[in-house]
């Protein structure tokens, strides 16, 4: 590959050529860093779509005790656990209206939003007052022993 | 970059040197490439509308990306954003770049709206690129708004219903074109595939062809004399 030149050699490996071949190598680099991100984008995910499938232990009986309710986190997001005498509901804690977290209120049996007054009713999540558009979606819940768990 | 000395030296240049054997690339292409700027055009603020084409152009590629994942129903569009920024690798660097590059895009394509007027770049004989610009920033607006709707969460609905409504308040023709929008009165999986539809295949078009006139525009005409 390199020939051997004498005097054009010293030349074609002169501070213009170095430049040429740094610039070429920047170009190259900055055209890895942007193909890197798109191919690994373009690599079907490991998951599924969506359907994750797992439980995950987020409570016990004890720490819920009847009419009392608990936002736990679930795969990062919130989910409002409430224990009725009918058994324990869990809910998407996202709120419907403008995703604010809501919380349990005690004093009168019902899931409140604390943004704007919207109230979901404790069983169904059905909406009782207020903004939101929409019933809180439910997850399902699954009681071992003294273990609660929820779909993850 | 097609000058004499480059050529031979480098892989590049290699390459160069042997397509511009076969296709003679070189003479016609020179005349586009090399293209001197005027010394006063080498201020700063004379790149603003080239930085907005390079926002566009991170647009294109990154919602090419973006639509292979993405799905256009009120079932499934969220479900998939939250698989585009959690499962997808690099799914949340391609839709933050969406979303950030969408906005500097309408930063910058107003800047260098405020370039052209305050060094009269519209006057005679450029008013025709004038008015393309401003149809591009229209343009690029309706992208803005088709693509908010997109995630489908509450704030997408919501600022599609306050939009929307505007519209519906235009005298005589408000309801017509509240319809129109909303492909019946409420907003509906009609609505989503109808502004994904905007999003993805009109405006592209409508945008790529005034692009094309706007730089074609430029290149016939030059850039504008100093102030």
């Amino acid at each position: 590959m390199v020939e051997i030149k004498g005097e054009g050699e010293e030349r074609r490996w002169g501070r213009r050529r170095f430049l040429q071949y740094a610039l070429g190598f920047s170009f190259f680099a900055t055209l890895v860093g942007v193909l890197t991100p798109i191919i690994g984008y373009l690599w079907p995910p490991t998951k599924g779509a969506g359907a994750t499938g797992g439980r995950a232990r987020v409570s016990t009986t004890k720490e819920i005790p009847v009419g009392e309710g608990k936002v736990v986190s679930v795969g990062g997001e919130p989910v409002i656990l409430i224990n009725l005498a009918g058994g324990i509901k869990a809910f998407s804690a996202i709120c419907t209206h403008f995703s604010c977290i809501v919380e349990w209120e005690k004093a009168g049996q019902y899931i409140l939003c604390p943004c704007h007054d919207g109230r979901f009713n404790p069983i169904t999540g059905a909406v009782i007052s207020g903004p939101p558009p929409a019933p809180l979606p439910s997850v399902e819940v699954f009681i071992e022993g003294e273990d609660i768990y929820v779909e993850a | 970059m097609w000058r004499r000395e480059v050529e031979k030296e480098t892989w590049g240049g290699q390459v160069l040197h042997w397509l511009d054997e076969r296709f003679e690339l070189k003479r016609p292409l020179e005349k586009f490439l090399r293209k001197p700027v005027p010394a006063h055009a080498s201020h700063w603020f004379y790149c603003l509308g080239g930085a907005t084409a390079f926002f566009a152009l991170v647009q294109g590629i990154t919602g090419v990306l973006l639509a292979l994942y993405y799905r256009p129903t009120p079932e499934e569009a969220y479900d998939s954003i939250l698989l585009i920024m959690n499962e997808v690798r690099f799914g949340w660097l391609i839709r933050s770049m969406h979303s950030w590059s969408a906005t500097l895009m309408v930063v910058f394509g107003f800047l260098h709206l405020l370039r052209v007027y305050l060094t009269g770049s519209y006057k005679p004989p450029r008013e025709l690129n004038w008015i393309a610009g401003v149809l591009l920033g229209i343009t690029t607006l309706a992208f803005s708004f088709t693509g908010y709707l997109l995630p489908w969460d509450q704030r997408a609905y919501w600022a599609t219903t306050i939009g929307t409504d505007m519209a519906g308040t235009v005298p005589l023709v408000g309801d017509i074109l509240l319809r129109f929008l909303r492909g019946g009165p409420e907003i509906t999986a009609l609505t989503l595939t109808r502004f994904y539809g905007a999003h993805v295949l009109i405006l592209p078009v409508v945008f790529i062809l005034l692009v094309g006139a706007h730089f074609i525009m430029v290149r016939r005409q030059g850039i504008s004399g100093p102030l």
